[in-house]
């Protein structure tokens, strides 16, 4: 069979192109034309501002901080579950991965009014740990606080991610390490974690793209009161005062390149590891 | 002198008996197989020899050493895998020195103590390799030298050559044995395969239903099988029950009869001899290169033949009669329960 496909095979493929036209190649067109106008005009503008306004550099400093860090939380437990999980009877894997299922979907206005219960002002947790003297005061609208929700959702997906690569480690492997003195731990850093390098590479950069681009949770939880990009976004989109929809749509451009800047790294990266 | 010695070892899952009370000695420098049919409990044994997996009872004592609590590490076990389980990210050297690493050798030490079992498995220009540059073959003969590089005192190969093409199995058959006999190393090697068995065993268990059936040399177990099972599991003996074996011999008969088809010689009984002769057709007839592969009927018995052949000479035609002479004593006899 030939590998290049007939003219009526490819027209098979039509219906996916046209959707993928419709979905991403208009609106993202749309986006960065528009973001090259401001007050009628065509200028470079918007982006002026992005780079010169403190402002709007702290918003993308505050996101690339609570992403990077929420990312290396969500791996590195990520990872420590998962393993773990290895050495456990299918069903406690499988309420672990129901969990982690839920964890990872209960983002938005359920995951925020959980944490105010909880370390709100008059929150379970705060008042207990304030009553044992534990903590003076905490705040939970804040930058740390969003840390803390972030972190929920994103050690379930790392959970979730990393399970399935595991299991292309085989058993034998782990026995024939244990066989020849090699423990656990040394296991995983000289043979478990190189083996599932690339793929560990790949969810550490969708972690990362996932806690960027995240508005819900961000939005129920602190309102517009801590600086994040996506907060800015949605302000200048439906903002009554501040509207400005082009410069909303600099900014989304400005998030993507930042966003390539990890997917492009990570990719050289492994370029250089073929193994 | 027992070297290994594994003392009523039994092991269940729920109501699933997998090893019930298993005893066995292992003499140093032997060859010992493990076969049976999969599920008989074979690799579980191995298993538990090698620390991966804890019975429920008994004792083994490695060396005079008890050492069914240890941990596997420190039972100075080394274990060849079916599936090889290299490191893959690991090159050749890397995988052998892994294991020598942990031990805290000088480097120069290590280096030559891999040099040299590189050398046993004639991999010296494979150094540097990674396991997906390897054939299959190659695979396992580096699984081997991992094993071997730590002077093991025992060597445990779970079904090694089954993941293999009959072609290299055959010949890396060859090299484990030429390799154990060379190392002198203690070794425990589990398989399904009866040739394998048969052809690098020093001697051989059976095993059937978590149980050891029958252990004894290759010959022993070939030509003297203890029980049914390992008759019909071993070779491709005629298994004639008394009634059937009497009827073909016309003579009463009281114990099940294990003949193999090449005990019975075509012609007639030389003069005065105390030979059965049986007339017999041919029913079927297979020529297999040195071999000639019949069926033939007596007395209403179906029964298998084979003789050697030669090369100016005609084999038997389907339909053909011929004499067939017996030795009994050439024949094994069970009792029928």
């Amino acid at each position: 069979m030939s590998h290049h496909a007939s003219p009526a095979m490819k027209l098979l493929a039509a219906p996916f192109l046209l959707m993928l036209a419709a979905l991403v190649v208009w609106p993202l067109a749309t986006v960065l034309i528009d973001s090259f106008s401001k007050g009628g005009v065509w200028s470079l503008g918007n982006y002026a501002e992005i780079l010169t306004s403190a402002y709007y550099g702290q918003s993308f400093v505050n996101s690339l901080l609570i992403s990077a860090v929420t990312t290396a939380i969500g791996v590195l437990f990520g990872f420590l579950i998962a393993v773990s999980l290895r050495y456990r009877s299918g069903g406690t894997r499988r309420i672990a991965m129901a969990l982690a299922n839920i964890g990872a979907n209960l983002a938005g206005v359920p995951l925020a009014m959980a944490l105010i219960f909880l370390l709100g002002l008059n929150g379970t947790l705060t008042i207990v740990l304030k009553a044992s003297g534990l903590i003076g005061s905490f705040n939970v609208y804040s930058l740390t606080g969003l840390i803390i929700a972030y972190c929920y959702f994103q050690i379930a997906l790392a959970v979730l991610l990393i399970i399935p690569v595991l299991d292309g480690i085989e058993t034998e492997l782990e026995e024939a390490a244990s066989l020849i003195g090699v423990g656990t731990t040394r296991f995983w850093l000289r043979v478990g974690l190189p083996v599932v390098g690339r793929q560990m590479v790949a969810i550490t950069t969708l972690l990362f793209a996932n806690a960027m681009g995240t508005y819900a949770t961000t939005l129920a939880l602190t309102g517009t009161s801590v600086n994040v990009i996506t907060i800015r976004i949605s302000e200048l989109v439906s903002g009554d005062v501040f509207s400005d929809p082009n410069l909303a749509n600099a900014i989304a451009i400005a998030l993507f390149l930042v966003l390539l800047v990890p997917i492009v790294v990570s990719q050289l990266l492994l370029k250089g590891d073929k193994r | 002198m027992t070297y290994l010695d594994l003392s009523a070892i039994g092991l269940r899952y729920g109501d699933n008996v997998i090893l019930d009370g298993i005893d066995l000695s292992v003499e140093q420098g032997e060859m010992h197989v493990l076969l049976g049919p999969s599920g008989c409990g074979k690799t579980t044994l191995l298993r538990s020899i090698a620390g991966l997996v804890q019975p429920d009872r008994g004792a083994i004592h490695l060396a005079g050493r008890a050492i069914e609590m240890l941990h596997p590490k420190d039972r100075g076990i080394g274990m060849v895998f079916q599936h090889y389980a290299l490191f893959p990210n690991m090159t050749v050297r890397q995988n052998l020195a892994f294991g020598l690493e942990q031990r805290r050798l000088v480097r120069k030490v290590i280096d030559e103590k891999i040099d040299a079992v590189l050398e046993i498995v004639s991999l010296q220009n494979k150094a540097d390799a990674r396991p997906r540059q390897l054939s299959g073959g190659q695979k396992q003969r580096v699984a081997l030298a991992r094993a071997l590089v730590l002077e093991p005192s025992l060597l445990l190969l779970d079904e090694p050559l089954s993941a293999l093409d009959a072609q290299i199995r055959k010949r890396l058959r060859d090299e484990l044995k030429r390799i154990q006999r060379r190392t002198g190393l203690t070794s425990i090697l589990v398989t399904h395969d009866q040739d394998e068995a048969l052809s690098l065993g020093d001697r051989i268990s059976v095993m059937n239903n978590g149980r050891i059936t029958q252990t004894a040399s290759g010959p022993e177990i070939f030509y003297r099988p203890a029980d049914l099972f390992v008759a019909k599991f071993i070779g491709n003996a005629n298994i004639l029950t008394a009634a059937e074996f009497s009827r073909l011999i016309g003579r009463d008969f009281d114990q099940t009869a294990i003949i193999h088809p090449h005990v019975f010689k075509i012609g007639k009984a030389s003069e005065g001899s105390n030979l059965f002769e049986v007339a017999a057709t041919v029913v079927e007839t297979v020529a297999a290169g040195n071999v000639v592969r019949y069926v033939m009927q007596a007395n209403g018995i179906m029964f298998n033949v084979e003789a050697q052949s030669a090369m100016n000479e005609e084999c038997l035609a389907a339909g053909t009669g011929t004499t067939l002479s017996i030795n009994p004593s050439n024949g094994h006899f069970l009792k029928e329960n």
